[in-house]
């Protein structure tokens, strides 16, 4: 019985036309989705590539220069090192925040202090706000509908029809008859869901995707789950197929539409974003008052650090610009911190409340799997401000003593190497987004059982 | 007899239970979007207005400097918040909100609101304009799809036909009625969005009566289009459930694909430049000028002999004027001439993908709307374009007065001219920006209003020649 129920349906399934219509539609958009990861993905590794071969000649160059002589350490610190995020481990699933969040930046010395351009590409606006027709789109927005537009109609149809009543005078168990029903109806589109995320993977991933890809497969089958849950329970108790399609709509507007902006607005209203303008004010007046002490600043440098002391005592406009810089980074770090703070406990709010709809905690767990989540580029951001750290820390005491850079001290010279991640620490964040989905799917499956439940059935087939 | 056909349609609506839950969530969503955006707008005004300040003070206390290190200081300024970015943020979060103005470079404005902001923002934001372009039309399908196709399945259609009501009456009359229940719920909604724009202090500035007047019309041609869309559907549709299939798969097409398809078709078209090659092509232009042949340092050679010929002298040291003041403002003049040519062409790029992307609204209404209403708003790109170029204006009248006062002070050490102070710097007011007026706004908005007229035009001759042949069964 069990098997033979499947197979019906799977055969009445490929019967109709639409179904066929629907998953044709439904591939076109993942491979359409994937086509345009594969070109975005292309563009920004390029990019990439193009700064990490300038930066390997510039390294070559300054080898052979520096076996000849020692330079002036002002001429090396002048042309700034590049920070790259390296490619993101499976860009094709999703686009994220890759598009919007900058992926280089170069850090000089003498601009430590300066807010940075946070650009990395043009970008034409309406087109970041529109969003990308990435394969995430067409997994969180997409997949629920044409989903639902396959299972909407469980049992509903039958109960209106009166074939219900039929039905159940066979003798099968409501539950497990809807269940089958579902699982064989839906097992098309997940099939397809899941072939794309796993092209994705084969075809996208970076070679270190790891255990990226089977999660990233647990995602999207979870999110898949979810919704069938979702119509099992709208089955459970709409009368007609109409008032169960009707449910469902208004679910996916509700959860994929609404919710998200709605989430968005919250957080906004509880934890403003900061201001972008205040903090650059607020950096040029600590500029400005820094920069009027100037010389008083550089001489209490000279009497805390004699050690640093050019030969003759002679400070020249390098060493006082590089005092000045510090006394600007010393004054602002606050408003910085606080600055950076406040948008982390935004984000951190976003992370509590991604359980509200199962489209956030599955948008979240995709885009922190493909590595252009939110996460990963506020690292990248954090590690630039360890560089700039280590450009100071390497430069100043050179230039202030005037010593030259030699052959020897080329190893030393701050480099940028991003470190990932701890897998513990993003793992975390999406195995909490799966076991938040589960148990939303969990409540529904179980709601739906209870609903029909044999001692019920007098009440579900009118 | 279209008048009592519409009296009994907006009554069976307003009755009508589910219409009634709809519209309480769509209303509920609509004030909370109107009013968090409100507060959202005063706040940003603020904190706008308190770093405009500060930067003011900034430039004024920077102490005794040479005019040219007071060039290279520079000055960042804002771009404030349009007022009517409480109904349509529009493209805000995604343009930059500050520029640095200084000597020798245009600057693109940097940090966009959307890069401080939490990932959710990407999944689109909850203003009055997304819930009028969205939910909206959703209710309407819900409350026009079964209006014929219903009473078809359920035999009425025939009993009132042969009562020798003429079809055409009664789908006007079903038009008017179910028009009405919708303007009862959306008038007062309105009424709260032009109380919370007359609240605001400057809401009126760029005239934001008449932008927010041209608004509501194009939200009013889009409404009615997809409400006569509607209900041509329900009078062809053999049954509800079809009538019902047909319009959300059409409402998902213009609300959901459609967006990110013209979107990525328009930069298909016309793709983006690479930021590398716009900067690469434009300092290059800065050296060796637009036609690539005339290097720099062989104009600034013949500026000086030029100059010298002008005033009767041999050495430039004879000159009545500090030559090297005279040399900043040439070669600034050489260099604007190259960045209004460099950014006229990319922004000129851009409008050019956004005007593509409102063309495609005529398979798509959704985009004809969105576009008109940005500009409406005040905050599509041909806003923030008139933002940079007014901000890039000061840029020039400031870096102007630094040049002529080098000019005019004798060289201390023969080279950059002597020390200016605070009077100087007074000299230069602060960045204050118009908004452009209407005329502006309505002529960006042109397209997206010809599309939402067409579509409107279009809907309704639709639904009138469907009417006549209305079958009961």
């Amino acid at each position: 019985m069990t098997s033979h129920l499947f197979r019906l349906e799977l055969r009445l399934l490929a019967r109709e036309r639409a179904a066929w219509v629907l998953l044709g539609l439904f591939a076109a958009a993942l491979a359409y989705g994937l086509w345009n990861g594969v070109r975005l993905a292309h563009r920004q590794s390029e990019a990439a590539t193009a700064l990490t071969q300038d930066a390997a000649q510039f390294q070559t160059q300054l080898r052979e220069v520096l076996g000849k002589q020692s330079v002036d350490p002002k001429a090396i610190a002048g042309r700034g090192t590049t920070a790259v995020l390296p490619a993101a481990p499976l860009p094709l699933l999703a686009t994220g925040q890759s598009d919007l969040s900058p992926s280089h930046e170069t850090v000089v010395l003498w601009k430590l202090a300066a807010p940075a351009d946070t650009r990395s590409e043009l970008e034409n606006p309406s087109h970041l706000m529109a969003g990308r027709f990435d394969l995430a789109f067409v997994l969180v927005w997409l997949f629920p509908l044409f989903l639902l537009a396959l299972i909407y109609d469980l049992m509903a149809g039958d109960r209106e029809s009166g074939t219900l009543r039929l039905a159940l005078a066979q003798g099968i168990a409501p539950w497990g008859w809807m269940a089958r029903r579902a699982l064989a109806r839906s097992l098309p589109m997940l099939t397809l869901a899941a072939l794309a995320t796993l092209t994705a993977g084969f075809f996208g991933g970076a070679g270190g995707a790891g255990p990226r890809l089977p999660l990233a497969l647990t995602v999207v089958l979870t999110y898949g789950l979810f919704w069938v849950a979702l119509a099992l329970a709208a089955n459970a108790i709409a009368r007609t197929a109409a008032g169960a399609a009707t449910a469902l709509g208004a679910a996916w507007v509700l959860l994929v539409l609404v919710a998200p902006t709605l989430l968005n607005v919250t957080v906004e209203t509880l934890y403003p974003t900061p201001s972008r303008p205040e903090l650059v004010a607020a950096g040029r007046k600590a500029s400005g008052d820094a920069e009027k002490r100037g010389g008083e600043l550089l001489n209490s440098f000279y009497r805390d650090h004699p050690e640093l002391a050019p030969p003759g005592q002679q400070a020249d406009f390098a060493a006082q610009h590089l005092t000045v810089q510090s006394e600007v980074g010393r004054a602002v770090e606050p408003v910085r911190q606080k600055f950076d703070a406040q948008l982390a406990r935004q984000q951190t709010a976003v992370g509590q409340w991604r359980f509200v709809s199962p489209a956030i905690a599955a948008h979240e767990a995709l885009t922190d799997l493909a590595g252009t989540g939110y996460w990963r580029h506020r690292a990248f951001r954090e590690q630039v401000g360890g560089l700039r750290q280590a450009v100071s820390a390497f430069f100043t005491p050179r230039i202030h003593k005037r010593e030259p850079i030699t052959s020897a001290d080329l190893d030393k010279l701050p480099r940028f190497e991003f470190r990932e991640e701890p897998a513990g620490t993003w793992m975390g964040r999406v195995l909490a987004s799966l076991a938040g989905m589960l148990a939303l799917a969990g409540v529904l499956g179980a709601w739906a059982w209870r609903s029909l439940r044999p001692a019920r059935l007098g009440r579900l087939s009118t | 007899m279209i008048l009592a056909i519409a009296r009994k349609e907006f009554l069976d609506a307003w009755r009508d239970g589910r219409f009634r839950i709809a519209a309480a969530v769509v209303l509920v969503l609509l004030g909370v979007a109107l009013l968090l955006a409100w507060q959202q707008v005063q706040r940003t005004r603020a904190e706008h207005n308190a770093a405009a300040a500060l930067e003011r003070e900034n430039w004024l206390n920077q102490g005794e400097k040479n005019s040219h290190s007071a060039g290279h200081y520079g000055v960042y300024v804002f771009k404030p918040l349009a007022p009517l970015a409480v109904f349509d943020r529009g493209l805000e979060p995604f343009v930059g909100t500050t520029v640095f103005l200084e000597a020798h470079r245009q600057n693109q404005a940097a940090f966009l609101p959307a890069q401080d902001a939490t990932a959710m923002r990407r999944f689109g934001e909850l203003t009055a304009a997304t819930g009028l372009q969205l939910l909206v039309p959703l209710l309407i399908v819900l409350l026009t799809f079964g209006a014929l196709a219903g009473e078809r399945e359920r035999g009425t259609l025939r009993q009132v036909l042969s009562l020798g009501v003429r079809p055409r009456d009664l789908v006007l009359g079903k038009a008017l009625g179910l028009g009405a229940a919708l303007a009862v719920l959306l008038l007062p909604a309105a009424g709260c969005g032009a109380l919370a724009l007359a609240q605001l202090p400057g809401g009126d500035a760029g005239g934001g009566w008449i932008r927010l007047a041209w608004m509501g019309a194009a939200y009013a041609l889009y409404l009615a289009a997809i409400l006569a869309v509607c209900l041509a559907v329900s009078a062809i549709a053999s049954t509800a459930r079809a009538a019902l299939a047909i319009l959300l798969v059409c409402w998902a097409a213009n609300a959901v694909l459609a967006p990110r398809l013209a979107s990525d078709f328009a930069q298909r078209l016309l793709p983006t430049p690479k930021l590398v090659d716009f900067e690469t092509a434009m300092n290059k232009a800065v050296q060796e000028g637009l036609d690539g042949h005339n290097p720099r340092n062989d104009r600034l050679q013949a500026f000086a002999q030029a100059t010298l010929k002008k005033h009767g002298k041999t050495r430039i040291e004879e000159l009545p004027f500090n030559f090297n003041g005279l040399v900043m403002l040439e070669s600034e003049r050489m260099a604007n001439e190259v960045f209004d040519h460099h950014f006229g062409k990319l922004w000129d790029h851009l409008e050019a993908q956004d005007r593509t992307v409102t063309w495609t609204g005529l398979i798509a209404p959704l985009l004809g709307l969105r576009s008109a209403s940005m500009a409406l708003a005040g905050t599509d790109f041909t806003h923030h374009r008139h933002f940079s170029v007014a901000a890039e204006q000061h840029r020039r009248d400031f870096v102007r007065v630094l040049n002529e006062d080098m000019m005019n002070t004798p060289a201390a050490d023969g080279h950059h001219g002597g020390v200016a102070g605070r009077a100087l710097w007074e000299k230069l007011p602060a960045f204050r920006y118009d908004p452009p007026p209407p005329a502006h706004a309505l002529r960006a908005a042109t397209p997206g209003l010809l599309v939402l007229f067409l579509w409107a035009a279009g809907a309704w001759t639709a639904l009138l020649l469907v009417a006549p042949r209305l079958k009961p069964n």
